[in-house]
């Protein structure tokens, strides 16, 4: 088992009134799945995904990830479990402007202290795998929302994480890019790394070996 | 890591190029500013600091009642300072000393030159440094002068030695070189060119030996242990002790504040220099601080920008601590940049700015002081800058962030305004201190002097001038360019020359009044245009008029009750003088030109003590026409003196050179502190237009036009302005109040000047937001809505 959701709800106040974001949530994620979050907007996928990557907290119930409970660490511990364990795709990408398509891919490395030489060795192996290594020097905004994906991928696997995290990953894809993604997730699915993907898409929904289907906060099917 | 913040810092600053070269400029400029100020306070500090006995050399002033005050002045008996060596323990070394130019001559060679007749312990008081000569040899006998260097080289010539030659001072005494010095610092608060034995100065006349006549620079050196609270004590008690009557006493001024702390008031000292160093130093901190803000405040408008970024980072495992690293090392660096382009301006610009300060300073970048200080200035810059934003940025939650939500901007956009409205209040209070320093200045120069001192040469001379004087009066007049000439005791613009003593009303109250002696030839009212408004000036007859005096209208008003005339009354000092008053003039403005009015003065027609000429020139004959018509007759008679000069109206000028320093600096302080603060909001205005071009799109296809939409995004920022203007009045009127206390002679503070201040403010910052706000205004709404 990966990770065990129980009960898990988040409630936040906006305008002096509650609002349930998640309701309830039971949901166990067994390591090598390839999990879709389905539902329409506004039906808790992304705060689901954000949560269990810890980078927003339930307000109620258990979440355990490899057999902790994430709600009883400090912030630090946590930071250092998601950086060691979970990566994350965005469906907007947000690949650092300012760094080359070499550089971003490299970023979480450096913030896990990895030695220089084996950060080289480990960029130029992923650049090799995606068949980046001509576009390594160029900057995000050269290329296509496709080719940005593929290195957001690129640079939430380099931390070799256990589980990825992608928040409609080709949400602003066409659907000859989207299928390349999906197709990529599914190898790396086949070797190992366990996936969650959130999107409204059934045919991304298709690629994966589980489907939840989200509404108002609460896993109405699975 | 470093590496990598280092590349991302450069990246950013290059995509970014407008707002880097915003906060770089600023910063460069803010720090340029400092460094200036930095450099001059260095010099000022540096005074009187290059001496190997400095901790123990003293001045010695004399602090003097008249009409219940006490007055400091730079003037002492000739016996004290022997008396002092004497008889106060832990006085190692005293010597008298009197500063005076005289003209020297080696063959034709004649050159007027300021020295100092002096004791021979003045020669280790200032550890004088021989290059030809020794100290042991060099007083032995009083035909010997000391010459420094430079005036060495300019009478003997340069590789020529000086030791053992003859050189003529004043056209009559003989003296005997023996020895040439070093050349004194530059920085000194008593320079001399030449040291020659006190006997022969005025040939060591009687009344030099006698307490009760105050003339003398006295200068001493206390042992390193003596304690200077014991010592001074004495030296306060040893005047009453020397003479009977008097409540003079001496006291002990240390050489380190000779520079800057040098102003008294009541017999204490109460500041000086150090008033004009301190402030400055606060200014350049002010300035730096402006510019400081300025970084703050477009590092944490631009956040937006950089949020997505920390969402990234922090999702890829950053730590907040990282990232506070990284915008530091950010800021260091711009911090950096900014520094290496000030070094350059002020390396440009020094030589200006030595123009205006009238000092030669230096960059001096192998001083490792300076290296220090400035490197110190640009950490502390770039911390101070970065902390803020560092902070800000670093605390965005990822989530949020990423999703594309907007920051918290509650407190950020409080600080941001309280931040501009800081600055604006500081342009603005330094705009009101130019407008007032520079009306203070022009107040004083305007004022009504009592003489004309336009086209008025000054001329100092020697003793052997003076019979010659008819005679050059006669032809300069024959020549067609002179008006006229006179001779006096004193610089007409000077103090001193002073006494007390005299009595008339029948000897009542009158003995501590301090009256100025002016010796004066007959034509010398008519020359200065000074007004006679009673009675009569002198004669044709010097010696029939040996017990006449003109007196002035302070001292007539002191002498007579307000209906009744000076004239025919009798001043009287002791039993030996006795004056009968001819003539009142009406009083003139002459020592300190801010003061209310001078001491009152007595003229007195003794043109032997004489010691300068005046020359009046005719209206309409061009200067240098008048200049060389005066010097062929001056060479003519009088061909031994080099021709020298100065026109008393320059001379007057010279007097407000603090304060012109001052006003200058003001001036510049205000452009500098105003372009900052106006690069921050220019800054700020891009961002919001920016920031509000969705607001703008949907306005303007609402139907809103160009002006409604200028004015809706100009009005918040006039709002800041307008807060500013009303904190920064206040802080000006108190401060420039408060500066203008100080001056005697003093303009009102007009409310105009503050309406000046804020419209000017106004108009600046207007002008700033108005071509970002212009530029949002007029783009086309497509572009902006489209994006969403």
């Amino acid at each position: 088992m990966l990770l065990e959701l129980n009960n898990v709800t988040r409630i936040i106040k906006s305008g002096g009134k509650k609002i349930t974001l998640l309701d309830n949530i039971n949901l166990t994620v067994e390591e090598g799945e390839f999990i879709s979050l389905m539902g329409p907007s506004g039906s808790g996928k992304s705060t689901l995904l954000n949560c269990i990557g810890m980078l927003d907290n339930f307000t109620e119930g258990n979440y355990q990830f490899l057999d902790e409970l994430v709600e009883q660490m400090k912030e630090k511990q946590r930071a250092k479990l998601y950086k060691e364990y979970i990566g994350f795709v965005f469906q907007a990408y947000h690949l650092i402007d300012e760094l080359t398509v070499y550089e971003n891919i490299e970023t979480p490395l450096l913030y896990k202290n990895i030695k220089s030489s084996e950060r080289k060795a480990l960029v130029g192996d992923i650049l090799d795998r995606f068949n980046i290594v001509g576009k390594k020097d160029l900057f995000p905004t050269q290329l296509s929302g496709g080719q940005q994906q593929l290195v957001g991928i690129a640079r939430a696997l380099i931390g070799k994480p256990k589980l990825i995290l992608a928040d409609e990953p080709t949400g602003n894809l066409n659907s000859k890019q989207s299928e390349e993604i999906m197709e990529l997730f599914s190898s790396l699915n086949k070797e190992g790394v366990t996936i969650i993907q959130a999107t409204h898409s059934e045919s991304n929904a298709s690629y994966g070996s589980r489907v939840v289907n989200l509404l108002d906060g609460s896993i109405v099917t699975e | 890591m470093i590496l990598n913040y280092i590349k991302i810092a450069f990246r950013s600053l290059y995509k970014n190029k407008g707002y880097s070269f915003l906060n770089i400029f600023g910063l460069a400029i803010g720090i340029t500013c400092a460094s200036f100020i930095f450099l001059w306070v260095e010099d000022e500090m540096s005074f009187n600091t290059d001496f190997a006995n400095q901790e123990n050399i003293y001045y010695v002033p004399t602090n003097q009642n008249y009409e219940g005050e006490w007055r400091t002045f730079y003037s002492t008996p000739g016996p004290l300072a022997q008396d002092m060596k004497s008889d106060v323990p832990g006085i190692k070394k005293a010597t008298r000393s009197s500063l005076e130019e005289r003209l020297f001559a080696v063959g034709d060679n004649t050159i007027n030159r300021s020295g100092r007749f002096a004791d021979e312990d003045f020669l280790d008081i200032f550890s004088l440094k021989f290059i030809e000569g020794s100290r042991a040899e060099a007083f032995l006998n009083p035909e010997a002068i000391i010459l420094t260097q430079e005036t060495a080289e300019e009478l003997f010539g340069k590789n020529v030695k000086a030791l053992g030659q003859v050189l003529k001072m004043s056209n009559k005494d003989n003296y005997l070189v023996t020895g040439v010095i070093e050349n004194l610092p530059k920085n000194i608060s008593f320079p001399f060119d030449w040291v020659a034995p006190f006997e022969r100065y005025r040939d060591g006349a009687e009344w030099m030996t006698e307490y009760g006549n105050n003339f003398s620079d006295t200068f001493v050196e206390l042992s390193p242990e003596a304690n200077f609270e014991a010592v001074d004590k004495q030296v306060r008690n040893l005047i009453a002790t020397k003479e009977e009557n008097t409540s003079d006493y001496a006291f002990l001024h240390a050489m380190k504040d000779w520079r800057l702390r040098s102003k008294f008031e009541g017999g204490k000292v109460v500041g000086g220099r150090i008033t004009y160093v301190r402030l400055f130093a606060i200014i350049a901190f002010i300035i730096l601080i402006i510019a400081c803000i300025n970084f703050m405040n477009l590092s944490t408008a631009r956040s937006e920008k950089r949020a997505n970024e920390v969402g990234v980072r922090k999702a890829m495992g950053s730590s907040r601590k990282r990232l506070i690293t990284q915008f530091i090392s950010e800021s260091l660096m711009l911090a950096f940049i900014a520094a290496v382009c000030s070094v350059l301006l002020v390396a440009i610009l020094l030589p200006q700015f030595n123009l205006i300060i009238e000092k030669n300073l230096s960059l001096g970048l192998t001083n490792p002081v300076h290296i220090f200080a400035l490197s110190a200035i640009t950490i502390i810059c770039g911390l101070f800058a970065g902390l803020y934003p560092a902070f800000y940025l670093s605390s965005f939650k990822p989530v949020e962030v990423l999703k594309g939500i907007k920051a918290t901007q509650g407190s950020a956009l409080f600080i941001r305004k309280g931040l501009v409205v800081g600055q604006f209040v500081i342009s603005i209070v330094f705009i009101i201190a130019t407008i007032l320093v520079y009306q203070q200045i022009q107040h004083v120069k305007n004022r009504e002097l009592g003489y004309d001192k336009d086209q008025l040469l000054s001329m100092r001379i020697d003793r052997d001038f003076i019979p010659k004087f008819d005679l050059i009066q006669q032809e300069l007049k024959r020549t067609g360019s002179v008006h006229n000439a006179t001779m006096c005791n004193s610089e007409i613009l000077n103090g001193g020359n002073n006494g007390s003593g005299f009595q008339w009303k029948g000897g009542t109250d009158t003995e501590d009044i301090l009256l100025s002696f002016r010796n004066i030839t007959q034509s010398f009212f008519e020359t200065t245009g000074m007004k006679i408004i009673e009675g009569r000036g002198f004669g044709n007859n010097v010696d029939a008029d040996s017990t006449h005096t003109l007196v002035s209208q302070s001292l007539a008003k002191m002498m007579v009750s307000e209906n009744e005339s000076a004239i025919g009354k009798i001043i009287t000092r002791g039993d030996d003088v006795a004056l009968e008053v001819i003539g009142v003039v009406e009083d003139y403005v002459y020592g300190d030109v801010y003061a209310s009015s001078g001491d009152p003065v007595l003229f007195l027609h003794y043109p032997q003590y004489a010691r300068y000429m005046f020359i009046k020139t005719k209206d309409g004959v061009p200067v240098d026409k008048a200049l060389s018509d005066i010097e062929g007759v001056l060479k003519k008679h009088n061909p031994a003196y080099p021709f020298e000069y100065t026109f008393v109206d320059d001379a007057f000028n010279t007097r407000f050179k603090n304060e012109q320093l001052v006003g200058e600096l003001a001036q510049l302080f205000a452009i500098l502190a105003i372009l900052i603060s106006c690069l921050g909001l220019f800054g700020l205005a891009a961002y919001t237009a920016e920031q509000r071009s969705k607001e703008i799109g949907v306005r303007k296809v609402l139907g809103a036009s160009v002006t409604t939409i200028v004015k809706l995004l100009s009005k918040d920022f006039l709002k800041l302005v307008g807060i500013a203007i009303v904190i920064a009045i206040p802080i000006a009127w108190w401060g420039m109040n408060n500066w203008l206390q100080d001056y005697a002679y003093r303009i009102e503070i007009n409310w105009w000047v503050f309406i000046i201040a804020g419209v000017a403010a106004i108009l600046i910052a207007l002008a700033t937001v108005s071509f970002q706000a212009i530029r949002a205004a007029i783009a086309n709404p497509v572009d902006s809505l489209k994006t969403e």
